[in-house]
C-alpha cells in the first residue's frame, strides 16, 4: 500500500492549478456561486474547456487513440478535485468528460464516435442526461417514455424530469423503451435537442439556476441511426456508464474545502475557540476523510484494471454522510455565510442535499451495500 | 498512491490466517466475558508478526493490517499496542504492553497483568514491567479484555525512561486502537449477519427486514472508514490523522454496537453467542484515550491551530 502521490502526480495537481490561476477571472468565486447549470458558467465553460483541450487537461484520462493523455483513473481523480475544489469551472461539461465520452468510446458505432467525440474532447459540447421520469426515479427499469420504429426513424413520446442542463445541451443521452420487458425493453437514443417536438421546462430550485428541467417528447422523429447499442442494450450500458458517474463528483472533497473554508473564516473571526465547536468541525472532517479513502480505494483498484461493484455505494453513502456533516456545521455555526459574501460556502449549502438524492439515492445505495456487500439475503417485496 | 496490498502483506496476512485459523470461532461451552489463549498469545508472540513494524519496508502499515486481523478473532490477544508501539520502545519489551496515561491511571486498564510491560506517558515516556503485587485483576469487568487495575504509582516505580516523546507514542497508540477497532466492527457486523440472514420470524429471514438492513449497511459504510482512516494514519503516522482515524473508530464503536445487539434480540444478552466478544472490546475502545472528546480536540488542534 502507497499512500502518496507520486512525483508525476504531485506535478499534475501543480499543474492544474497554475492553469486555473491563470485562467479563471478575479470575479469567479461570485461566478461559480450561480451553479454548474447556469447560464454563466456554461458559458465561460465552452472557452474555458477549449484552452484545458489545448492544454492536454480536458480528457488526459482518456486512451490517447482518441484525444486522451492516457493517463488514468489517479489523475482524472486529481482533476475531478481541482476542478469541484475551483467550482467546476467545466459546468456541465465535467460529465461528457467523465462518462459520456468513455460510454460513446465503449459501445458507439464509429459513426457517432466520429460525430460526439471531438466536440466533447474539444470542450464545446453540452449534453443532457434523459434518464428519470415522473413516476420513475429510484425505480428507473419503470420508465416508459416510447420509442417506436417507423421504418428508418424512431417516434419519441413521453416526459423526463430532473433533467440537469436540458436548457443549454445540444444533445440528450435518452433512454426510452422499445419494448416491454422491464429492463430488456429499454434502450438509448442519442438525441438532438432541437429536434421539433420537444418543450424543455426549468424547475425553480434550491439548488441554483439552470439545474433542473422538465423535457417533453411529443411525436419526435429522430433517425435510427440515433439508437446506441442495441435495441434493449440500455441497461447494461448504463451500469457501465454509472460506475463513472458514481465517482464523478469528488463531494468528499467538496465538503472538505468547504468546511476548511468555514473554520477559516470562523477563526478570522475568533469564534474557533469553545470545544464543541471545535468537536463538531473535527468530527465531519473524518467523515470527510473517511469518504475520500473510501473513494481512493475505488479508484486505486480500477486503476489496476479491477472491476468495481457494490462498494462504490458504500464511499458514495459515506460521501453523503460527509456532506450532510458539513452543512450542518455550517448552517449551525456560520449561518451567515449563506448569504453571497461566501459563494462557495453558499453553494455547497444549496448543494449539500444533492448528494443523498442524484445518481442513486442513498437509501438505493444501503439497499445495494445490504445485498452485494453484505450478502445478505434479498429484502422482501 | 496505491492502495492494494504488496505480494509481501498478502503473503504475511495469508500466513497469519493460516496460523490462526484454529482460534477462529468460540469454543463450543466457552461462557467467559473475555477470551483469551495463553496458546495463541505464545503462538502469535513467537511468530513474529508483531514485529512487522520494525522492518522498514513494512512498517506501520503492515502493522496496523496483522492488528486488524487479529482484532477479528473471537479471543482477545494484546497485538495492537506491541504492533505499532514496541518498535519505538526498542528491543527487549517483551510481554503484553500496556500502555497508561498518567492523568487516567485509576481505571481497569486492558491486558495489565503481572509480567506485562505498563508504558506511562507522562512528562516524558517511561516503562517498567509490572510485578505481581503491582496489580489487582478485575474479571468482573464489563468488557472482554482481560484488565487490572494499577496499585502503585507509577512515578515511584523503578522505570525505564524512553527516548521519545509521548506525542508521539499517543500518535501511534491512536492508530492501533483504530486498526484494532476495525477488526472487532468487522468481525462483529459479519456475525451479526450470519444470524439474521439464519434466524427467521414472521415466515422470512430477519435479513430480509429493510429496517435492519439499511443499518446493518451503514454499519458497513462506518466499518470501511475506520480501516483505511487507520491504515492512511500508519502510512502518514501524522497526528492529525491518527486523531481522525480515533475519532471516527469511536463514533463508529458507539453508532454500531449498540444496533448489534438489538438485531440479535435476547440472543445478544447471552453469553453463549460470542457477539460480546467483539461488542465488549469496543465498547472499552470507546473510553480509551479519552473519548472522543479527546479525539476531536486533538484532531482540530492538528488541523486547524
Ligand atoms: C440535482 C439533481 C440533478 C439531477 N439530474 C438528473 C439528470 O440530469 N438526469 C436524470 O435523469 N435525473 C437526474 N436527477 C434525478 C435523480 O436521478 C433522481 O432524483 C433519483 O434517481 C431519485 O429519484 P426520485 O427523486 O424520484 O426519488 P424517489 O425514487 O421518489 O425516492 C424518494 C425517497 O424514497 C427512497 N426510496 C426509493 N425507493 C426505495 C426503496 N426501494 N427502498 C428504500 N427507500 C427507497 C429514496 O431513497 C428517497 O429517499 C437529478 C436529481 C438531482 C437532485
Amino acid at each position: 500500500m502507497d499512500f502518496t502521490w507520486n512525483a508525476e502526480q504531485v506535478a499534475f495537481r501543480d499543474r492544474l492549478r497554475g492553469v486555473l490561476a491563470a485562467n479563471l477571472p478575479d470575479n469567479w468565486e461570485a461566478v461559480a456561486g450561480h451553479g454548474p447549470g447556469s447560464a454563466e458558467i456554461t458559458e465561460f465553460s465552452k472557452a474555458f474547456c477549449a484552452m484545458l483541450a489545448t492544454e492536454g487537461l480536458l480528457t488526459p484520462h482518456w486512451p490517447k487513440a482518441i484525444g486522451g493523455e492516457g493517463l488514468g483513473p489517479w489523475h482524472q481523480t486529481i482533476l475531478a478535485e481541482e476542478m469541484w475544489g475551483h467550482g467546476e469551472p467545466r459546468g456541465a461539461q465535467y460529465m461528457n468528460v467523465n462518462w459520456i465520452g468513455p460510454t460513446l468510446m465503449r459501445y458507439g458505432t464509429p459513426e457517432q464516435q466520429a460525430r460526439y467525440l471531438p466536440g466533447i474532447s474539444a470542450g464545446s459540447a453540452i449534453w443532457c442526461q434523459g434518464f428519470s421520469e415522473p413516476g420513475s426515479g429510484s425505480d428507473l427499469a419503470s420508465l416508459r417514455t416510447r420509442a417506436v420504429r417507423d421504418g428508418d426513424t424512431y417516434r419519441v413520446s413521453g416526459q423526463k424530469i430532473w433533467t440537469s442542463y436540458a436548457g443549454l445541451a445540444e444533445t440528450c443521452f435518452l433512454l426510452c423503451r422499445t419494448a416491454d420487458d422491464r429492463k430488456k425493453g429499454i434502450s438509448i437514443l442519442l438525441l438532438p435537442m432541437d429536434t421539433p417536438g420537444i418543450t424543455v421546462r426549468q424547475i425553480p430550485s434550491i439548488i441554483g439556476e439552470g439545474d433542473i428541467h422538465e423535457l417533453f417528447f411529443d411525436d419526435c422523429v429522430v433517425p435510427a441511426g440515433a439508437l446506441f447499442g442495441d435495441e434493449g442494450q440500455a441497461w447494461e450500458i448504463i451500469a457501465f456508464s454509472l460506475t463513472n458517474e458514481r465517482l464523478g463528483i469528488p463531494r468528499y472533497h467538496l465538503a472538505r474545502a468547504a468546511l476548511d473554508r468555514a473554520v477559516s473564516v470562523l477563526k478570522g473571526r475568533g469564534a474557533f475557540v469553545r470545544e464543541g465547536v471545535r468537536a463538531e468541525a473535527a468530527k465531519a472532517a473524518a467523515l470527510c476523510e473517511a469518504a475520500r479513502m473510501a473513494s481512493y480505494a475505488i479508484v486505486s483498484r480500477r486503476a489496476g484494471g479491477e472491476a468495481i461493484g457494490a462498494e462504490s455505494s458504500s464511499a458514495r453513502f459515506a460521501t453523503v454522510m460527509a456532506e450532510r456533516a458539513v452543512a450542518e456545521f455550517v448552517v449551525e455555526y456560520l449561518p451567515e455565510a449563506l448569504a453571497d459574501a461566501e459563494p462557495y460556502l453558499k453553494m455547497h449549502h444549496q448543494r449539500g442535499i444533492v448528494a443523498g438524492i442524484a445518481a442513486g439515492a442513498a437509501e438505493i445505495q444501503l439497499n445495494i451495500i445490504a445485498t452485494d456487500v453484505l450478502k445478505l439475503p434479498r429484502e422482501a417485496r | 498512491m496505491d492502495l492494494s496490498l504488496t505480494s509481501d502483506q498478502i503473503a504475511i496476512l495469508d500466513a497469519l490466517d493460516g496460523m490462526v485459523r484454529p482460534y477462529a470461532a468460540m469454543p463450543i461451552g466457552a461462557t467467559g466475558f473475555a477470551l483469551t489463549s495463553a496458546d495463541l498469545d505464545r503462538e502469535i508472540g513467537e511468530s513474529g508478526f508483531l514485529d512487522v513494524g520494525r522492518d522498514p519496508d513494512l512498517g506501520a502499515v503492515t502493522a496496523a493490517l496483522v492488528v486488524e486481523r487479529l482484532a477479528r478473532l473471537p479471543f482477545a490477544t494484546e497485538a495492537a499496542v506491541s504492533a505499532l508501539i514496541g518498535p519505538l520502545l526498542g528491543e527487549g519489551t517483551g510481554g503484553p504492553l500496556c500502555v497508561v496515561d498518567a492523568a487516567r491511571l485509576h481505571r481497569p486498564l486492558r491486558f495489565l497483568a503481572p509480567g506485562a510491560t505498563v508504558v506511562v506517558l507522562g512528562d516524558a515516556v517511561t516503562s517498567f514491567t509490572a510485578a505481581a503485587d503491582q496489580v489487582r485483576a478485575e474479571p468482573e469487568s464489563l468488557f472482554a479484555y482481560p484488565m487490572g487495575t494499577l496499585l502503585v504509582d507509577p512515578s515511584t516505580a523503578l522505570a525505564t525512561r524512553h527516548d521519545i516523546s509521548p506525542d508521539h507514542v499517543r500518535t501511534h497508540l491512536r492508530i492501533a486502537l483504530a486498526a484494532e477497532a476495525a477488526g472487532l466492527l468487522s468481525a462483529a457486523l459479519e456475525v451479526t449477519c450470519t444470524y439474521l440472514a439464519d434466524r427467521q420470524q414472521f415466515g422470512r429471514p430477519l435479513a430480509t427486514f429493510q429496517a435492519l438492513r439499511h443499518r446493518l449497511a451503514e454499519a458497513q459504510v462506518r466499518t470501511n472508514g475506520v480501516r483505511w482512516l487507520a491504515l492512511k494514519a500508519a502510512a502518514t503516522l501524522d497526528a492529525g490523522d491518527a486523531a481522525l482515524a480515533l475519532l471516527h473508530a469511536q463514533e463508529a464503536a458507539r453508532a454500531v454496537t449498540y444496533d448489534l445487539h438489538q438485531f440479535l434480540g435476547a440472543m445478544g444478552m447471552t453469553l453463549e453467542h460470542p457477539l460480546h466478544l467483539w461488542t465488549y472490546r469496543l465498547k472499552a475502545l470507546i473510553g480509551e484515550l479519552g473519548g472522543r472528546a479527546e479525539q476531536a480536540a486533538a484532531a482540530a488542534d492538528a488541523i486547524w491551530g
